[in-house]
């Protein structure tokens, strides 16, 4: 038993879990609307063996709201919330230079925030988070705001570990001066990255943009700025291409990493769907290991422990020239999973580098110090041959990420509740991302900004 | 009686170990959980000046001891039961310009080579817990301290009591199995003529300490994995399981690091005047 909501009036109500033919749904009946049923996994397998990977989260330092009508009416943090904020998202701006027919955020034309709202939220971040992980700067699109520049170097002097910039890339292809001005900020560009194809592009984003999508690619690879390629999959549209998006990627040297996200039915996408068929975080890959013919297979995929283990899936590979080899195939992940996995933020572990730059410049100082470049255990007599040159560097590594956002069907109030990925309001709230989308909490916000920011 | 003989092989293997270069690679040049801040912090506390003649107790390669006499002015001893420690402890005083406020030798914690009273301080990091016979240790610290003087400990600490599946040599080794519980370690400094204790937790030093060596493991295995690195017969399970469970039990309260400090009495239990 979980809590939903009824997609017809959006009241919560109770849900129940069923696993039917190797799927699970949720099934719940509004008192006014009747019964209602959603797919919510795919793989009935995958479902319950990702339960065993939860993990107790951790609190943040201090919670915005208290608990007066229950979950999950009281978003801020209350303390109820299960997990801090590992990913906070600032929207900078309700402008877009697209106007998506799938969009989440419903962006187009709009106001941004000042320089100083996103300050004080930036402030309010590492007041909660004390050293916050991720920020993503995201919109509307975040490059049209006249200041973007100005709030990216504010998120790096907060000493915030990864910066990213979510972007559809369209002001990255057509001002290269732009995207050299962005390397002073060192940002990880999350780049919307639907397909392949001018049918996917018009289909999802209303226009052809393979050629604007090069275009900054190419712009980020002469930077050299770390790229994840993010796509929106939708079933029936591009779920034919999560194999070429993958291969797209690994071709390119900065693009380090693929997120796929299943599409919500929120924001302005709210008509063409069935509940019933829809793309999964397993249906993706399932998908991909058919469309990579195994260079990815399922098994190589772990659900991440640090948001509820249902919501994404992780897997890192080895890459060195055509070889590509998931990391899971080399050593047992489990082991070191709250390092490699424990990020709702596919960013490449800020783990793996200075363990892999330890180890190497550990081996030099061995290799000079002895001219065998070997390391020897004096205690058991073991003698290790280690090249006193580095060889496996973080970019080495390219990360596969899926992660299922949750709309009026799939919505269920015990992933929410584990929720990492937060909004950041200029109120000083921080409203889980699926709270935010589905319980009006957007459009709160949004009008309250539009009266006091215009 | 005691049987010395298993003592001094755990000594010699203890630091024997910490000398070797896989340990190196893996815990890093600081040998203790806080690294060289924790260092400066324990210096702070018991309130180190260009004024004091310090010994640091198993001092290691002499990171902590090098890094007080630069902070502080002080000079600093370092005491090492290692001889390649010594030799490069010496080597990097020198190469910082810092040999003329800094000696290294090799000795004993359980019989200091030192007469009694020479120091304004005390200081042992991390190794206390791996004494054998901390009584003697104790008395030998307080011994080499004048009166009014200041110790310093930061060590491991254990809450109740261990599972069996620590009790290992290797376990011994990461200082898990001889650790006390802070009350023992002031019973036994009490004991020792020591007293005005101040205590301090330090458990999330420690547990940044296990998993960076877990990183470093992860590292290792990777590099081997890809045939980048050639492990021998080395076999990382037994490590990766330690570490694991320290994590577990450092998260539970069951293990942890703590600050000790203390100053020696003026006047003795005995009521004599020292």
């Amino acid at each position: 038993m979980t809590r939903s909501l009824c997609p017809e009036c959006g009241l919560i109500i109770d849900a129940q879990v069923l696993i039917r033919e190797g799927g699970v749904y949720l099934r719940k009946y509004c008192t006014e609307h009747g019964w209602h049923e959603a797919l919510v996994s795919s793989d009935a397998e995958w479902h319950l063996n990702s339960l065993k990977y939860n993990k107790p989260g951790a609190i943040p330092h201090e919670f915005a709201t208290t608990v007066k009508d229950g979950c999950p009416s009281d978003c801020g943090l209350c303390p109820e919330h299960q997990q801090h904020t590992c990913v906070g998202v600032i929207e900078i701006t309700t402008r877009c230079n697209l106007v998506c027919p799938t969009c989440f955020a419903d962006a187009g034309a709009g106001c941004d925030l000042s320089l100083a709202q996103v300050e004080s939220m930036l402030d309010r971040f590492v007041e909660m988070e004390g050293r916050p992980e991720v920020v993503q700067i995201s919109g509307g699109e975040p490059t049209v705001h006249p200041q973007i520049l100005d709030i990216l170097a504010a998120a790096n002097a907060r000493g915030i570990r990864c910066v990213m910039l979510n972007t559809n890339g369209i002001r990255l292809a057509q001002e290269p001066d732009f995207v050299s001005q962005l390397t002073a900020y060192r940002p990880f560009v999350y780049l919307q990255f639907d397909g392949v194809s001018t049918e996917t592009h018009n289909a999802l984003r209303g226009q052809d943009l393979v050629d604007v999508k090069r275009q900054a690619l190419d712009n980020l690879a002469e930077a050299g700025l770390y790229t994840i390629l993010v796509a929106t999959v939708v079933q029936g549209i591009n779920d034919h291409e999560i194999g070429d998006i993958l291969r797209f990627g690994l071709n390119y040297p900065n693009v380090f990493g693929v997120s796929y996200q299943p599409v919500t039915y929120t924001g302005r996408c709210l008509n063409h769907h069935d509940p019933l068929n829809r793309m999964t975080v397993p249906g993706v890959l399932h998908l991909l290991e058919a469309q990579t013919d195994g260079l990815f297979r399922v098994s190589d995929f772990r659900p991440v422990p640090c948001p509820h283990p249902s919501c994404s899936a992780t897997t890192y590979a080895y890459v060195d020239g055509e070889q590509v080899i998931p990391i899971p195939r080399l050593l047992n992940v489990d082991d070191y999973l709250d390092f490699l996995i424990n990020s709702a933020g596919p960013v490449l572990s800020d783990q793996l580098g200075p363990a892999l730059e330890s180890l190497w410049s550990m081996a030099a100082v061995a290799g000079s110090e002895k001219t065998t470049g070997a390391l020897n255990c004096v205690a058991c007599g073991i003698s290790i041959p280690l090249s006193s040159k580095p060889e496996l560097k973080p970019e080495q590594f390219f990360v596969v990420n899926v992660h299922g956002f949750m709309d009026e069907h799939t919505f269920d109030l015990k992933r929410l509740m584990k929720c990492c990925i937060h909004e950041l309001l200029p109120d000083g709230r921080a409203v889980p991302f699926c709270a935010y989308n589905n319980l009006g909490y957007r459009e709160r916000a949004r009008s309250r900004l539009e009266v006091e920011n215009d | 009686m005691i049987d010395k003989a298993p003592e001094r092989e755990i000594k010699i293997c203890c630091a024997t170990f910490y000398q070797s270069d896989v340990v190196r690679m893996l815990l890093g040049d600081i040998l203790h959980p806080g690294g060289l801040e924790l260092t400066q912090h324990l210096g702070e506390v018991i309130t180190l000046s260009e004024k004091d003649k310090v010994l640091d107790v198993a001092c290691g390669r002499g990171k902590s001891a090098i890094h007080l006499a630069e902070r502080f002015g002080c000079h600093v001893t370092g005491l090492d039961y290692g001889h390649e420690n010594v030799a490069a402890a010496e080597n990097s005083a020198s190469t910082r310009g810092l040999a003329y406020l800094t000696t290294f030798r090799e000795g004993d914690a359980e019989g200091l080579p030192f007469n009694d009273g020479l120091f304004d301080a005390v200081i042992s990091e991390c190794s206390f817990c791996t004494f054998p016979d901390k009584a003697t240790a104790a008395t030998e610290m307080s011994r080499v301290l004048r009166p009014g003087g200041r110790m310093g400990l930061t060590d491991m600490t254990v809450n109740g009591t261990l599972p069996d599946d620590i009790q290992s040599l290797l376990s011994w080794v990461a200082c898990v199995a001889g650790a006390g519980t802070p009350d023992q370690y002031i019973a036994i400094l009490e004991s020792a003529g020591l007293g005005d204790f101040f205590v301090e937790d330090h458990s999330s030093d420690l547990l940044s300490m296990v998993n960076d060596i877990r990183r470093k493991l992860l590292a290792v295995e990777l590099a081997s994995a890809l045939g980048k690195l050639e492990l021998g017969g080395l076999d990382l399970s037994e490590g990766k399981r330690l570490a694991l469970r320290a994590v577990e039990l450092i998260e539970k309260g069951l293990i942890g690091y703590t600050l000790i400090t203390a100053k020696k009495e003026l006047i003795q239990r005995n009521g004599t005047n020292q």
